[in-house]
């Protein structure tokens, strides 16, 4: 988003209060979603809970299409259309809903570097092993990315997808990776959250964070999805106070709100996702 | 065709492949030059070979077909007829620059005394031939490279390419096209291209890919086209400010449609014609042949024109259109009907008549559309029979109307529908003809029967189109 209009956003989003039909947007949730897709999503819906703005998912086999940036999630507010976490963050500010309002200055610059850690870090190691490691992009992500679509373009929209993602994981240099190192990568990740947390409920002591929507999103995602190896889950499980605080989330923003409003659009996230 | 005189005793230019039985060099009869004249138009003759000067890459067999009724011409003025449409049948075929024909009495041993020869000297068109443009428009630059191979296997096949290369886009198209051979109408052909189109009245943006084989043919007087198309096309919103309705038909569809036209145009141009009538009907059956667009839509189109008075032209037309989504996935915005703009409904601006949402119109399931035009030349115009032949003034009453029916009620409640609620407008405005191809209009509208959120150009409006009411 440009700075302008970034600007003009903000403006027309801070006249106008948070309404009842604000809708998130994200592929269809069992035939469609992508692990990494779904851990983006549920970090927003986490956010949006944690900030007690109540939205609601509907599934859509084009939202990557629809999605202003071309990546999911994204949620229509009024006529206000915002995608991904980060101007998520921004628009909700504007509107005058914050969860970093009480950090201070050093706190807040930790906080943005650690969410950038996740960003280049587990996300990264998302997209890899979906598209780059040939198995799973075969058995899984292909099939799943395109099983909205009738051939031809089933094969054409995977293998489009899939170059697509592979130029850009060679263009940050991870091109050259094996999965191991991956791993690796994505234990030394944990292994910085979970000295960050240290025996804390939240990141930032009690309150939660944007930073606590991100890492949640991805954890859980990734310890509850099915991929043709149990290796990334495996290395996250090492980290006890991070399989506790996915847990304290859970409890405290999903089950809760589900109880409080029974056969809400998504109550299935107990089960997980089901890649 | 006043009298005739043949050139006689003439060596025949011989280079070339020949046509006939014709095989050996004519040898050169000696003979003291005199001179012979004599007058043939009424006497008998017989066409004994007919030649063809400077053919290269062309097979002899499809020229056949287009010159055997020469043989048949039995007097000097029908062979001097035949040959004319021969000659017309050969330029047709487009892969001729030049069409001359000489008509000779024949020579050799085995020349009769009444044989005629005639000799086609034909041109034929180069290899490859090129053409480069560049385009300027909706603030974007285009460069248009276009190659052309007519000719290609020999048989009248031609190969066309189109690349143009834009700031924004780029799109292309290669065509193949064969007619049969002996009958130029009957022809099949192949097209595969890429088209990227921007819609500002939809804030939408599509990416056409798609390959096609039609099959053209002519019954008594119609001209029919068979289709079959795959088309992957990927919609796309123009700007962030684009309406969520639209937003949610982003994405990528594959369309496979079958489709029939039938065309009778009895008119004397396309353009401003003066007399004759045209009746065009259109339909495609989408999604029997795989892909994920289901639907049947029916198109029609009728014009008629009676020439009055002082050279001025009373013409009416009529369009419909109806789109059936078949199974229970909603039509897509790509394949509504739209109306409106300054050949169509005039005094609203293009496409920006029915079903909208927050500015962007998106299109309707049934529409129909009519028009009465008076045109009349121009008044005290000086260059008549010249330049002032491609203008003429016009008086005009439009009306139509674009909606979205519930196909669960009766046609009884359609056409309640779609007669309510008519947009119409009436005016005066100049046309201008630009070649046989499209019109350039520019028009006083006053428009009537406007219903809110459509988009009108009270006065003046001024436009082009290829199609119009």
């Amino acid at each position: 988003m440009s700075l302008a209009a970034e600007a003009f956003v903000s403006q027309i989003a801070a006249a106008e209060p948070w309404p009842e039909n604000a809708t998130l947007y994200q592929p269809l949730k069992d035939d469609q979603i992508l692990l990494s897709d779904c851990a983006s999503s549920l970090a927003v819906q986490a956010y949006l809970r944690m900030c007690n703005l109540p939205v609601q998912v509907s599934c859509r086999a084009n939202a990557e299409y629809m999605s202003p940036s071309g990546k999911v999630p994204f949620i229509q507010v009024g006529n206000q259309v915002i995608s991904e976490l980060g101007p998520i963050v921004q628009f909700t500010k504007a509107k005058g809903h914050s969860l970093s309002d009480g950090l201070d200055d050093v706190q807040k610059a930790e906080m943005k570097a650690y969410m950038e850690l996740v960003n280049n870090m587990l996300l990264t190691a998302e997209l890899y092993i979906q598209w780059c490691d040939e198995s799973t992009a075969a058995e899984i992500t292909r099939p799943r990315y395109s099983s909205p679509y009738s051939w031809p373009l089933n094969q054409i929209l995977a293998y489009q997808k899939q170059w697509e993602v592979r130029r850009k994981i060679n263009a940050i240099g991870w091109g050259g990776k094996t999965l191991e190192q991956v791993y690796e990568d994505v234990s030394q990740c944990c292994q910085a959250l979970s000295q960050r947390l240290g025996t804390q409920p939240y990141f930032f002591n009690k309150h939660p964070t944007e930073l606590d929507a991100l890492v949640f999103g991805h954890l859980f995602t990734i310890l509850t999805t099915q991929l043709t190896s149990d290796e990334l889950s495996g290395r996250i499980k090492n980290y006890s106070n991070l399989l506790s605080f996915c847990r304290r989330i859970e409890q405290n923003y999903f089950e809760e709100h589900d109880r409080d409003s029974a056969g809400s659009s998504s109550s299935r996230f107990s089960k997980g996702p089901s890649l | 065709m006043g009298t005739v005189h043949a050139r006689s005793l003439d060596p025949l230019p011989m280079h070339g492949p020949e046509l006939g039985i014709h095989t050996d060099d004519v040898e050169v009869v000696d003979v003291e030059p005199r001179t012979k004249q004599e007058i043939l138009e009424n006497k008998d003759v017989v066409v004994q070979h007919v030649h063809f000067d400077g053919l290269g890459r062309t097979k002899e067999d499809i020229l056949g077909y287009e010159i055997a009724d020469v043989f048949n011409a039995k007097n000097f003025i029908d062979v001097m007829q035949k040959s004319h449409q021969a000659r017309q049948k050969l330029l047709r075929l487009g892969i001729f620059r030049e069409v001359e024909v000489v008509i000779d009495t024949s020579q050799g041993k085995d020349a009769l005394p009444n044989g005629l020869d005639i000799t086609f000297e034909v041109v034929e068109l180069r290899r490859m031939t090129g053409s480069y443009n560049t385009m300027v428009g909706n603030n974007e630059g285009s460069m248009v490279l276009g190659l052309k191979l007519p000719n290609l296997l020999g048989r009248a096949e031609k190969l066309t390419f189109q690349f143009s290369y834009g700031t924004k886009e780029t799109s292309y198209g290669l065509s193949f096209f064969k007619p049969q051979p002996g009958h130029f109408e009957r022809s099949f052909s192949l097209n595969l291209y890429k088209v990227t189109g921007q819609f500002p009245w939809s804030s939408l943006r599509e990416t056409d890919r798609g390959f096609s084989t039609d099959f053209n043919f002519p019954i008594w007087k119609t001209n029919h086209t068979l289709k079959w198309e795959g088309v992957w096309r990927e919609l796309g919103c123009l700007a962030r400010t684009t309406s969520f309705a639209v937003r949610e038909e982003s994405g990528h569809t594959l369309k496979s449609s079958l489709s029939h036209a039938m065309v009778i145009d009895t008119r004397n141009s396309a353009i401003l014609p003066k007399k004759g009538a045209l009746l065009k009907i259109n339909q495609e059956l989408a999604g029997y042949t795989g892909g994920d667009a289901s639907f049947l839509k029916e198109d029609f189109e009728l014009q008629l024109n009676k020439q009055l008075i002082f050279n001025s032209v009373l013409s009416a037309s009529l369009w419909g259109g109806l789109l059936l989504p078949i199974g229970d996935k909603p039509t897509s915005i790509a394949d509504r009907f739209y109306l409106g703009g300054p050949t169509s409904v005039r005094g609203f601006s293009m496409y920006s008549i029915g079903p909208q949402s927050e500015g962007d119109y998106l299109g309707g399931e049934a529409y129909w559309a009519g028009g009465v035009h008076l045109y009349t030349p121009l008044p005290f115009w000086p260059a008549q029979g010249g330049f002032g032949d491609l203008f003429r003034t016009h008086f005009f009453l439009n009306a139509g109307n674009l909606c979205n029916l519930n196909y669960g009620e009766g046609p009884r409640a359609h056409l309640q529908k779609l007669a309510e609620c008519i947009r119409w407008s009436y005016g005066a405005g100049i046309v201008l003809r630009l070649g046989n191809i499209a019109r350039l209009e520019l028009n006083y509208c006053i428009p009537m029967g406007v219903q809110s959120g459509d988009r009108i150009c009270d006065g003046v409006q001024f436009g082009a189109g290829i199609r119009f009411l």
